[in-house]
């Protein structure tokens, strides 16, 4: 058996045992430290202390469909995530959850240090506010207003010389 | 507190998260590092619209780290592009423009590093508006009555300096509320006459004292220190009787150094003696002279520098040149002299020399101007546009390597100015279209920036000519046109209603400061008229121009690109 398909039991919050491939559960750099440490994958069970089955669930499924990506390497962080918003297709379907889970999967993949996967998470949320009016914006998320119309309004125009003419 | 009292309900709300989950906030709910993340996926354009989302969401979408990316995307990563040598180590590491050496030749180390806390939205602001051409104008009253010959104008670090005979010398500061910093009348021992020229030591390392030099029209020159700490006021510190040479056209300051030269190309090469301990306002021992020269081929106008390192000081003279044949063209000196005062090298150079073609329809002004006559009423538009062609430069402008040059024809011509040990040499100069009036003054900066004012003050150009038009890529932003910018006032209201305590100007736009000119003058008052002489400077953050009115009220109008 090479290494790729070993088997690794991972454990969520809510104690409910997932076995999976390494080389999916490896796409987590907090796995891949993990088993590295452990040094005997497949017999401890590996703890997700923050997620839930659920949510480790939807996780292993993005991890599986690209277990075959290329590993980004540390460096090249600011520049791989660009100016653009734009997400691939299967993502943008795997993205399609409420948003309870799309906000858990971004703290999931935060916790479990995936980056990919929390940069299709951030874009997804960027996009959700992309081209909204403030008070479009504040209704998609509850954020709740703390400005007076009249500050608001003044933030407005200090920021006037920015907008899109 | 109350805002606290949310932020526990979001994570309690995450923990019972079934329940209530359409009522909650989970966006907040997520870290400052992941919102930051979210943000960073934003456009400039939407980021301003998230801080109008509520307190938290202002600091977090003003973030000094998200808005350095955007300025370095957008300013700094495609100059670095344009500059040879950068872009080969940009590709393998990315970061690299965020790097000191990178910002060292992007001439942005003021900005990184320093200790300084740089407000990165600020900046981005700024650029944005100096790209857009966008900015507010202010109107800085100078003198009532004409004053002849006009009011001198320099700008350096933020200040403005003025030299007339009526007010003496006076400093502004360009930035915040443009106030008068000090002012001094000249000293009856200094002269009597109208000053005629004015310069600033612009490379004096001591930040809290600038050096001016004014010369005067009977060959007196004054050299004066304006103290910034403890009460900014001026300082007298010598006075150089006048000369039998006459008039002086341009001066240079470079301490211990002093340049002078005549309007009979007289130049004369002073070294100061550093003076002595204690008290400060002692008038200085008179200078040495270090050289003096005379040139038979110099004309106006023309620009002075001077830059002194150790044991040499290198003088250089850009001017303007007639040519036999096709008019006026651009020529520079450089002169050399050791500290000791022994002439070591002069070179010439001229951007005729080698690289002379002339223009298809360059007809000779000798040739044309026997045709005309004769020609009488086939005296069209053509023939009057190519006698302006040859006609000579309204003003020049030297910051090495870029020679700016303004016309009265609507176009400024670019040469790029080579200085090694071996050659002196100026390339072809480029003509730079897109004023549609006679341009009458041009300044250009360090970095290729270039601002250009057109002679009846409405039209002012900003240029970026960095590596000048040597690249195809650069020839085609020629050829497209898009290597400048109308600056174009903004009306804003909001600016008019902030307070500008005690101060003699107006906020207002272009089109409205020529309604008031008619309105305090009275009906007669054509706005028309208002003319500018020439005189344009700027910094980082203003765009300073001095423009008369028909009836010799003088004004700085101040562009604010903040």
């Amino acid at each position: 058996m090479s290494e790729g398909e070993q088997q690794v039991k991972l454990v969520s919050s809510d104690n409910v045992e997932i076995l999976t491939e390494r080389k999916i559960a490896e796409r987590s750099m907090l796995i891949k430290n993990m088993i590295e440490d452990l040094g005997a994958p497949g017999e401890e069970a590996i703890p997700i202390m923050n997620v839930s089955e659920a949510v480790l669930r939807k996780v292993l499924e993005w991890c599986a469909h690209h277990k075959n990506d290329p590993t980004p390497t540390q460096d090249d962080d600011a520049d791989s995530r660009k100016k653009t918003t734009d997400i691939e297709d299967w993502d943008q379907k795997f993205m399609q959850v409420d948003q309870e889970m799309l906000f858990e999967i971004i703290l999931a993949a935060n916790y479990m240090d995936i980056k990919a996967l929390l940069d299709v998470g951030c874009k997804t949320v960027a996009n959700m506010i992309k081209s909204k009016s403030p008070e479009e914006i504040r209704k998609t998320f509850n954020i709740q207003n703390d400005f007076t119309p009249e500050e608001e309004e003044q933030i407005r125009r200090e920021n006037e010389w920015a907008e899109d003419r | 507190m109350a805002k606290r009292a949310r932020e526990k309900s979001d994570v309690d709300g995450r923990e019972e998260k079934r329940q209530r989950s359409s009522s909650v906030d989970r966006f907040s709910g997520l870290s400052d590092e992941l919102i930051l993340r979210v943000f960073s996926c934003l456009p400039v354009s939407q980021l301003v619209v998230c801080e109008r989302l509520s307190h938290k969401y202002r600091s977090l979408a003003g973030d000094g780290q998200l808005w350095k990316e955007h300025y370095y995307n957008r300013f700094v990563r495609p100059r670095a592009s344009r500059l040879p040598g950068l872009k080969d180590s940009r590709t393998t590491d990315g970061r690299l423009s965020f790097a000191s050496k990178a910002s060292r030749w992007l001439d942005d180390e003021h900005l990184v590093g320093q200790g300084v806390r740089t407000d990165w939205k600020k900046q981005y602001k700024l650029r944005h508006n100096w790209t857009s051409g966008s900015c507010a104008v202010n109107e800085i009253e100078v003198a009532e009555q004409p004053a002849v010959p006009p009011v001198l104008v320099q700008m350096h670090n933020g200040v403005i300096y003025m030299a007339d005979r009526a007010d003496g010398l006076r400093a502004w500061t360009a930035k915040g509320e443009r106030k008068i910093l000090a002012q001094l009348n000249f000293p009856a021992d200094c002269s009597s006459q109208p000053p005629t020229t004015l310069a600033v030591d612009t490379q004096c390392a001591d930040s809290g004292i600038q050096r001016v030099i004014v010369g005067f029209q009977d060959g007196a020159f004054g050299i004066f220190e304006l103290q910034l700490a403890g009460g900014t006021r001026f300082v007298h510190l010598f006075s150089h009787e006048q000369s039998s040479s006459g008039v002086l056209s341009t001066v240079a300051l470079s301490w211990p150094y002093a340049v002078t030269m005549t309007a009979t190309q007289r130049l004369s090469l002073y070294r100061f003696s550093q003076p002595k301990p204690g008290p400060r306002h002692n008038i200085l021992d008179p200078p040495r002279l270090l050289h003096s020269l005379k040139s038979h081929t110099v004309w106006p106008p023309l620009s002075t520098s001077l830059r002194a390192a150790t044991g040499t000081i290198t003088i250089t003279i850009a001017y303007a040149l007639p040519t036999y044949l096709s008019g006026w063209t651009v020529g520079i000196q450089e002169v050399k002299v050791a500290s000791t005062g022994t002439f070591l090298e002069s070179r010439l150079a001229s951007a005729v020399d080698q690289h002379y073609r002339p223009l298809a329809f360059a007809v000779p002004p000798m040739l044309s101007h026997l045709v005309a006559p004769a020609g009488g009423s086939l005296a069209t538009s053509t023939t009057l546009e190519l006698r302006h062609i040859h006609s000579k430069p309204t003003s020049l402008s030297y910051t090495h390597p870029y020679l700016l040059v303004s016309h009265p024809d609507n176009t400024l011509t670019l040469y790029l100015v080579t200085s090694t040990n071996d050659t002196l040499s100026i390339s072809a100069g480029n003509r730079l279209w897109g004023h549609t009036s006679s341009v009458s003054g041009a300044h250009v900066g360090g970095r290729g920036k270039a601002v250009s004012v057109s002679k009846r003050g409405d039209e002012l150009r900003v240029w970026e000519l960095e590596g000048g038009f040597a690249s195809s890529a650069a020839r085609k932003r020629l050829a497209s046109g898009d290597i400048s910018v109308q600056i174009r006032p903004e009306s804003t209201t909001a600016r008019d209603a902030l307070p500008q305590a005690g101060l003699d100007l107006v906020n207002r736009s272009l089109s409205r400061s020529s309604k008031r000119a008619r309105h305090s003058q009275g009906p007669t008052d054509e706005p028309e008229l208002t003319l500018t002489r020439g005189w344009i400077g700027f910094d980082e953050e203003n765009v300073v121009v001095l423009k008369e009115h028909s009836q010799g009220r003088q004004a700085l109008v101040v562009y604010d690109f903040t």
